[in-house]
């Protein structure tokens, strides 16, 4: 079985590599059956990642701990499903689905777009196909996830914390993300090749571009989910590397997103466009080799593995590939018009890209600066979370306001009294809600008090919108279905301001206590009364399961149980957090127990205001991306008769 | 053909240059931590970050007055340096344990390591355990 996995992937390499070769020569010499020769190929190299993976995923099922990955990563007591989730527990795994998903969206894509774009799909190939090899190659002769061994009796196990149904999701949904810009990457690579930079490219990536960015967005607030509830220190991100190497893409396809929209409508921003879908697949490919070759200092304790400085020489030659084709193309990238105003729609998403952008440079930055104090001083320095804080308050807050402004301000240009005349109503409800809450002692945060208000700002405009597009066309449905992208856009808008509050209430208004207590005693916190009644201990075939008792009574009445899980395969120890949630305020109750063996117990307990609309954000950005995504006969059709002048030059 | 103007470039520039040395103010000037290994200490003090390897026995309690004690060594012990830690503060998370790798951040005085924070890295996705035999 592992030589057809083996013999797979070097099939799969000869086929990106013929993809990249042939397709590169058919594009350049206008050979037409070569390049759809090569576009097949691409096609069959998912086929081939394909075989390599059922190959893998069956012995994950088997526990055939002949191959050393399912001995290292699995274990004879792991459940079936995560065992197969396996697949994306290891380095050498994790790289194999990065190669699945990259030659099936690519296959797609190239499949999709094959008559109507063939003279820019002709160059699309070579690049994806240059990228599948990369992959294909680290995974045929670097990092082999077919490597036999002598079978041992048991396999080492899947780490205890990455056995959480939100790991088993977590993983895939940001490879989902990181693989997905590949696409827009490609296809922006190629309208460059080709020399056909009209808005072509973009409108065909357009879904795939709002997937990648979906799936980043959403697979980011699973991650949050999971360490909140299953590494229990109170919080969901550390501005840790790893976690920045996910939100670093992330910020960066925001960016493109919003400025296609100017491209598409005005002819402006091309080279900025093409800049912004550059950075965000550098960085998607950066964040990989952050995660595999410890050069910076992370809670991801990832290992010095012999594939850093591959990922590192991609990054470099594909940047400067990026960099070269889009200087030498600077000519074709003039724009069609040109801003008329600073109080316009053009210019709010101009101050958005800059804002997210510099948002996006400020996290590299951080995450870099240890590497680059030691070159430079020889000292390794990192930066804390006051850094990340008061980058996060100084782009993202002024960000919030603008995400209210962008939609209801005129193209073109505007005047000041125009502005304020169509922003009366939101500006009235932000000012109104700012006010309430003062009163109600949310002036203690002056940055919660800021997002709160403007997040007021920009649901009272989202609101003011709708009820406008309404009153119009006679009901929401047909509204929503007239514009899906636009009242798409709003909904995720509305998911990026409950996230907003999410964030602002639980760390700007949370609050913790830490208190030692014995069996019987009783301590008091923010309205609630938590009783201590003891400690058990039960022996499971997994674990021994130690949790310390409380009632609690106050703002809630019940038990809650808090403790450890001691696990036996692999032997490791996993706090174990009580989360009470109050559904109706959006809080949570959360206590973290230390047992000592004398009897004592030392409770952290928080609580944390509004935490759960994080999650809910998550949602309601992932329904509202839907709307967006969502195929609509209208817009095809306006996009052949916009695609056809295209065509008819091609 | 629309013309372009210098001038907004040299303003957009400018901003850039602005923003980037306000950046590596924001980072030398308030926010970053030297960050060590044991053996990398030397005549070092004050407020340090030292990335190492528990070693035991650990001692003692983060709750007590005279804190949760034990020493740290160079990752991998490449060189044979120990570090001793008072450790006072939340408690360290719940992987902590000798043989683990943690970054320990603190005051670094007499020798000593006076603690208020570790992180404990995963055991990661991406090392691989050896199988049980």
């Amino acid at each position: 079985m592992a030589d057809l996995g083996r013999a797979a992937l070097v099939v799969t390499l000869g086929l990106a590599l013929y993809a990249l070769v042939a397709g590169g020569y058919a594009a350049h010499t206008n050979r037409r059956r070569l390049a759809d020769s090569a576009r097949n190929a691409l096609v069959c190299a998912f086929g081939s990642t394909l075989v390599a993976a059922l190959v893998l995923l069956a012995a994950l099922a088997r526990h055939d701990f002949s191959f050393q990955y399912v001995a290292a990563h699995t274990n004879r007591t792991l459940s079936t499903g995560y065992a197969l989730s396996a697949l994306w527990a290891g380095q050498e795994g994790s790289l194999l689905l990065w190669l699945l998903i990259l030659t099936g969206y690519g296959a797609l894509a190239v499949f999709v777009n094959r008559t109507l774009l063939r003279d820019l799909v002709a160059w699309v190939v070579p690049v994806l196909g240059g990228v599948a090899s990369f992959f294909a190659f680290v995974l045929v002769a670097v990092a082999s996830p077919f490597k036999t061994q002598v079978p041992p009796v048991d396999g080492a196990g899947l780490t205890a914390s990455l056995q959480n149904p939100y790991m088993v999701a977590h993983p895939p949904m940001l490879y989902l993300g990181y693989v997905g810009l590949a696409v827009p990457f490609a296809f922006a690579a190629g309208a460059l090749l080709s020399g056909r930079t009209d808005e072509r490219w973009i409108v065909a990536t357009r879904r795939w571009t709002l997937a990648a960015w979906t799936f980043l967005g959403f697979g980011q607030i699973l991650g949050a989910h999971w360490a909140y509830v299953e590494v229990g220190w109170g919080g969901y991100y550390a501005w840790d590397p790893v976690e920045n190497a996910a939100l670093m893409p992330w910020l960066a396809a925001t960016a493109f997103l919003h400025s296609v929209m100017i491209q598409e409508r005005k002819g402006m921003l091309k080279v900025w466009n093409v800049v912004l879908v550059a950075l965000a697949f550098e960085l998607s490919v950066f964040g990989t080799f952050l995660t595999r070759s410890d050069v910076v200092n992370s809670i991801h304790s990832f290992a010095k593995s012999p594939i850093g400085g591959w990922f590192l020489a991609f990054v470099v030659i594909s940047s400067l590939f990026s960099l070269a084709l889009i200087l030498l193309r600077l000519p074709l990238l003039k724009a069609r018009t040109k801003l008329e105003s600073a109080l316009s729609r053009e210019a709010t998403f101009l101050y958005n890209n800059l804002l997210l952008v510099a948002l996006c440079l400020t996290v590299l930055w951080g995450v870099l600066f240890p590497v680059l104090t030691q070159l430079v001083k020889g000292e390794t320095r990192t930066i804390g979370r006051p850094y990340y804080d008061f980058f996060l308050r100084a782009f993202g807050l002024p960000l919030l306001l603008l995400m209210g402004i962008g939609p209801l301000i005129a193209w073109r240009r505007t005047s000041v009294r125009a502005l304020l005349r169509t922003l009366a109503w939101p500006i009235g409800v932000s000012v109104v809600c700012g006010a309430a809450l003062v009163l109600a002692g949310a002036g203690s945060s002056r940055p919660g008090l800021i997002a709160y208000t403007f997040s007021a700002f920009v649901l009272a405009t989202i609101v003011v919108e709708v009820v406008r597009g309404t009153r119009a066309v006679g009901s929401v449905f047909t509204l929503v279905a007239r514009n899906r992208r636009r009242y798409g856009g709003y909904v995720v808008h509305a998911a990026v301001v409950l996230l907003a509050i999410g964030i602002a209430g639980s760390s700007a208004y949370g609050r913790s206590t830490e208190q030692r207590l014995l069996p019987g005693q009783t301590m008091r916190f923010d309205g609630y009364r938590l009783t201590y009644r003891g400690v058990t201990r039960v022996n499971t075939p997994q674990a021994l399961e130690t949790r310390a008792h409380l009632d609690v009574s106050g703002r809630w009445n019940g038990s809650i149980a808090t403790g450890t899980n001691d696990y036996k395969f692999p032997p490791e120890p996993n706090k174990k957090v009580a989360i009470e949630t109050d559904w109706l305020r959006g809080e949570d109750l959360y206590v973290i127990a230390d047992i000592r063996n004398s009897g004592a117990v030392y409770f952290t307990v928080l609580v944390k205001p509004l935490v759960n609309l994080i999650w809910l954000a998550g949602i309601v950005f992932v329904l509202g991306s839907l709307v967006a995504m969502w195929p609509d006969a209208r817009e095809q059709r306006r996009l052949v008769t916009r695609l056809a002048p295209a065509r008819a030059s091609a | 053909m629309p013309t372009r103007s210098p001038a907004r470039l040299v303003v957009a520039l400018a901003v850039a240059a602005v923003l980037a040395v306000f950046l590596i103010y924001q980072a030398v000037a308030n926010s970053s931590t030297p960050t060590v290994t044991p053996s990398q200490i030397g005549h070092q003090s004050g407020k340090l970050a030292v990335v190492g390897t528990v070693v035991g026995p650990v001692t003692g309690d983060a709750h007590s007055a005279a804190g949760m004690r034990f020493a740290l060594a160079d990752p991998n012990d490449a060189k044979p340096v120990r570090v001793l830690v008072d450790y006072h503060g939340d408690d360290p998370p719940p992987l902590f344990q000798p043989g683990r790798s943690v970054v320990v951040t603190g005051t670094f005085a007499r020798g000593r390591l006076s603690g208020t924070g570790i992180i404990t890295k995963c055991p990661s996705k991406y090392t691989t355990s050896a199988p049980k035999a």
